[in-house]
């Protein structure tokens, strides 16, 4: 099996470390994946996506036109990337930003107030972790416990607090995911 | 063997670290920055040396200098630097001097785009800089693969008295998947022996400042290094022919292109085209028997797919085929990428097309 995943919105929205994280949570349950970053010459606030692809076998190509799980983070990048999602796949839509109506009947769709969520359990930072969940919840691509130690080992050296909030994050967007499913 | 997860550019950078390279000099640009950025951190590690110099061609010049010590010594940088080192590469070769220089390469021309592209096949293969020099040119397709070449690239380096260049697109210089690293080289310190200036041996008269020879000097020294050239075409040709037995159709592409082709063939495969690939490791010494000895009773096209506009190893190819079949190209350029289906239909169109 072979999935493709792809990333995207804008600059400081934690979509480089999302797709990091689930790649480095897929190869700790001995899939083979790979991270292809794209991103412009801009910090903060400019275009950001990610592709990962997570495989049972070896993955000969990392560069795919259309993917299978689809994450928007902001309206430019639904608007850029909507049309690159395979026919019966997934998009997840943070819905505090992403406004339009979603044309594509041919999708499963799943609408997420990432935002609101994020400020809800304590800060916009988690949104990433949010919309992570609601694709584990959605498509199980990878074991929630598996992504939980993946997470307690990233923030092992950093005050408790903080993965506790990750891992409520990670929560709220799982139930979002299952609703949806 | 250590197994990790890692980033192109730092992949290649921990395999320098482990395959002897102890000193590094560079000066920054997109797409290759987290190989200065690592080595850094790392080279001091290992007691070595990383500069970050004021310029690229300050940055030639100290590896120049680290090289005539008979430290494995290294600079990496894109396109637009490379073409400022280019008067330094030609020194190091005219000294007759080891290194390694890594090209992660984006769009061009001139200052071109900072995404990824294979613009810089024709400056790698052809003329690294003035005066008809040559280098081995090492083109990993998998992060894997730059892992290997990168970690011996200073055996043929020194074995040669050669700098050494290893070719990666951008793509594969951002891209994350598993590598197993292997371990830290033993060096062997008596190689560099009887010419590395720290080593002095009781010779008198030992610089590396490359004089202006006297022209029978010079001759006799292009004419080795045309041995050495002729050398590596028969000794040291890597190449990977996958499915080529019984081929009507053979692609022809390397690195990235060669990876998102292999997916196309696979599938066209599967539909009951019979595709195969010639993939050139080394692009030079390029692979020409693998070309040559392609049965053209059999063969009814060659397609050649390259991260740029237009195709720059054709002429390479072209030669080899001699006329024995047409000769197709595709690709994406400045910094757009090649994809699955784009790569797909293309070969698609020319193998049902000839049907």
């Amino acid at each position: 099996m072979k999935k493709s995943f792809v990333f995207s919105g804008s600059g400081g929205q934690g979509i480089m470390s999302a797709g990091m994280m689930l790649a480095h949570a897929a190869i700790d349950t001995e899939k083979h994946a790979t991270f292809l970053p794209e991103y412009g010459p801009e910090q903060r606030g400019g275009s950001a996506k990610c592709t990962v692809i997570v495989s049972d076998g070896e993955i000969v190509s990392p560069l795919t036109k259309k993917c299978d799980n689809f994450v928007a983070m902001n309206e430019q990048a639904y608007n850029k990337f909507k049309d690159d999602v395979k026919e019966g796949g997934v998009m997840v839509l943070n819905s505090s930003r992403v406004t339009s109506a979603v044309e594509r009947t041919d999708v499963k769709v799943i609408s997420v107030p990432v935002d609101d969520i994020a400020l809800e359990v304590g800060n916009i930072k988690v949104a990433n972790i949010v919309i992570i969940g609601a694709l584990i919840g959605a498509t199980e691509i990878v074991s929630k416990d598996v992504f939980v130690a993946s997470l307690e080992a990233k923030f092992r050296e950093k005050k408790p607090e903080i993965l506790a909030m990750n891992l409520k994050a990670l929560e709220k967007g799982i139930e979002f995911g299952k609703q949806a499913k | 063997m250590e197994k990790r997860f890692m980033k192109g550019c730092e992949a290649i950078a921990e395999a320098a670290v482990r395959g002897g390279c102890r000193f590094f000099a560079g000066y920054p640009i997109t797409p290759q920055n987290e190989i200065p950025e690592y080595l850094s951190w790392r080279l001091p590690e290992v007691g070595g040396s990383f500069v970050q110099g004021e310029s690229e061609v300050a940055s030639i010049n100290m590896v120049y200098g680290a090289a005539a010590t008979g430290t494995r010594s290294m600079t990496s940088s894109s396109g637009p630097g490379i073409s400022l080192k280019a008067e330094g590469i030609s020194y190091l070769a005219s000294a007759q001097l080891p290194a390694v220089i890594v090209n992660i390469s984006r769009g061009g021309p001139g200052l071109g785009s900072i995404q990824p592209a294979q613009s810089d096949y024709l400056q790698a293969t052809k003329a690294l800089g003035h005066g008809g020099f040559r280098t081995m040119v090492f083109a990993p397709a998998t992060l894997q693969e730059a892992v290997d070449l990168t970690y011996n690239a200073w055996d043929y380096a020194e074995r040669d008295r050669n700098p050494v260049l290893i070719l990666m697109d951008g793509c594969l210089g951002a891209i994350m998947e598993e590598v197993e690293l292997p371990p830290m080289k033993e060096l062997d310190y008596t190689v560099t022996e009887d010419w590395d200036l720290s080593k002095r041996n009781g010779r008198e008269d030992s610089h590396m400042i490359t004089p202006i020879l006297p022209e029978m000097a010079l001759e006799m020294l292009n004419k080795f290094k045309g041995m050495t050239y002729n050398m590596w075409g028969m000794m040291d040709v890597k190449v990977e022919e996958y499915l080529l037995e019984d081929a009507e159709y053979v692609v022809v592409a390397y690195g990235i292109a060669a990876r998102v082709a292999k997916e196309a063939i696979n599938t066209l495969r599967e539909e009951g085209y019979k595709v195969g690939m010639i993939r050139p490791i080394t692009l030079y010494p390029f692979p020409k028997a693998s070309l040559d000895n392609l049965d053209y009773g059999k063969v009814k096209g060659i397609i050649d797919i390259e991260m740029t506009i237009p195709a720059q190893m054709r002429d390479d190819i072209e030669l080899q085929v001699k006329g024995r079949c047409p000769v197709h190209e595709y690709g994406r350029s400045g910094g757009m990428l090649l994809d699955d289906e784009g790569v797909y239909n293309a070969i698609s169109e020319i193998v049902k097309g000839g049907e």
